[in-house]
């Protein structure tokens, strides 16, 4: 795990930041309110004698003591969802509304999609977005067996994804999920810098599309299970601002239209030479602080490998799993002016 | 013209609600307004039904709930949909007890005397939906998908 080495500097307490990642995670769901009463759900499990305990911070979420909860009646019912406890916080951060447009641009298999719908009460539209034919199924079948009827499939390359437009937008990136180690030891093995840095220009093309397609006002949530800045506020500064290593889509046919639609070159406050012909102007989005109560988040971090980043990185978040003993995440709220 | 009679094949096209909400009627009873909230659609043998927003120009994998496939007669209702409409159904419904229950959720068929037309029925326990049965001749077959059934104990 020396891996985990090049974070020393950034996560508190990381003697215990080590520590923990052998510890494997218990699992957790949501509880579906599209399908039954927080209420009647809990007594379900009581009378059926499942153990459980609901999260701190957020009364849909519980902590079950079962080996295999996907065989629970109330999952095959619909009743809940099998899913990570930090992995309800992007939603949450997104704040749906009922009747509001929202795409999902990285959807399968559907968990945060789900409880989108589910925040919408099924009203409104949920685009949800999938590349991957083979993981269209599972978003599907999660949608239907969850009782979602607002939602409909797409399998665009998010990158270029074609029109808008939304009021709120997830980019929930292919990362490399450091921060899933707990659940799946041996994830961090298959990590490294190079690996981060090849999924950062995928990254950035998501992002950079989604702040296209997201109206006016609009929010757009970027959220990861990695701790590896280069994945994380690395790609939300080169989005915002365009600096750093210019454009850079990785392979440039995919950059396609999406310069299109740009705010143009002004460059801006925290684009200290960049490429302002390609750039955003990043004074045509602000990040929001991201705060969850009763989960404990650290700054986004402002400096990396000796460089300044842009000081507004310090609103987004980043979930540690010895903070919370949950898995890791980073998010971050990004409004378009 | 039928809802099964798609003149296009994997394309999604808009559907009458009227259609639906008569052969919904006709069969459980369920209220015309309880599908008021709802846009339908039919892509081959198959009905979905989405919430109703206007949808973007977006070619589409999947639009709303698959709800009925229309494929054979009669028209089978799937467990999806008996799970979101079902509970405003007051005709071809079924309560199960706890054994019955867990018989139907395993997949299996069991001999049960009731009042429902020959046929697919709404499948109830403890107030919740189970799914869709097939009622003939005091026998009711369980159509609950495999990956939805509990396993066997």
């Amino acid at each position: 795990m020396d891996h985990l080495d090049r974070y020393r500097e950034i996560v508190p307490d990381y003697a215990a930041f080590r520590a923990i990642q052998s510890q494997p995670l218990y699992n957790s769901a949501r509880i579906n309110t599209l399908k039954i009463e927080p209420e009647k759900l809990l007594e379900r499990l009581r009378e059926d004698g499942v153990v459980f305990r609901s999260f701190d911070w957020y009364p849909l979420g519980l902590k079950l003591d079962s080996e295999s909860p996907g065989k629970l009646l109330q999952n095959l019912l619909g009743q809940i969802h099998i899913q990570e406890e930090l992995s309800m916080v992007p939603p949450l951060v997104l704040d749906p509304l009922p009747g509001e447009r929202i795409l999902d641009m990285c959807a399968s298999p559907g968990s945060k999609t789900t409880q989108i719908a589910q925040m919408m009460d099924n009203r409104g539209l949920v685009i949800a977005n999938e590349p991957s034919l083979g993981r269209i199924a599972p978003l599907r079948s999660n949608c239907e067996r969850l009782g979602v009827v607002n939602v409909a499939i797409t399998r665009y390359d998010g990158r270029r994804f074609p029109r808008g437009s939304f009021d709120r937008i997830l980019v929930d990136a292919p990362c490399s999920s450091e921060g899933r180690e707990r659940r799946g030891p041996g994830t961090l093995a298959r990590c490294s810098r190079e690996r981060s840095l090849g999924l950062k220009a995928l990254q950035v093309g998501l992002l950079k599309n989604a702040l296209r397609l997201v109206r006016p006002g609009g929010v757009v949530v970027y959220s990861t299970c990695t701790y590896a800045p280069e994945e994380n506020e690395l790609v939300v500064q080169e989005a915002l601002s365009g600096r750093g290593e210019g454009r850079n889509c990785g392979d440039n046919r995919d950059c396609g239209d999406s310069g299109a639609g740009w705010a143009g070159g002004a460059g801006g406050a925290c684009s200290s030479g960049g490429h302002s012909g390609d750039s955003i102007d990043s004074g045509a989005f602000r990040l929001e602080k991201v705060k969850i109560a009763g989960l404990k988040e650290c700054p986004g971090i402002v400096e990396w490998e000796g460089k300044r980043l842009m000081e507004e990185l310090s609103a987004t978040a980043r979930y540690y799993p010895h903070i919370n003993d949950t898995g890791g995440f980073y998010v971050a709220r990004i409004i378009k002016s | 013209m039928s809802p099964g009679s798609s003149r296009v094949r994997n394309v999604f096209e808009p559907l009458e609600r009227s259609i639906i909400t008569k052969l919904w009627l006709e069969r459980f009873a369920v209220p015309e307004q309880s599908f008021s909230g709802y846009r339908f659609f039919r892509k081959a043998k198959s009905i979905w039904a989405v919430s109703d927003v206007d949808l973007p120009a977006l070619s589409y994998e999947a639009i709303g709930m698959r709800i009925m496939n229309c494929k054979d007669r009669p028209w089978k209702p799937t467990t999806s949909a008996l799970q979101v409409f079902g509970i405003f159904a007051s005709r071809n419904t079924m309560n199960l007890k706890s054994d019955g229950a867990r018989i139907f959720l395993e997949g299996g068929t069991q001999a049960i005397e009731s009042e429902c037309e020959a046929g697919y029925v709404v499948v109830f326990y403890r107030g919740d939906i189970l799914g869709c049965g097939l009622y003939s001749h005091g026998k009711l077959v369980s159509q609950m998908p495999k990956e939805r059934r509990l396993e066997r104990e």
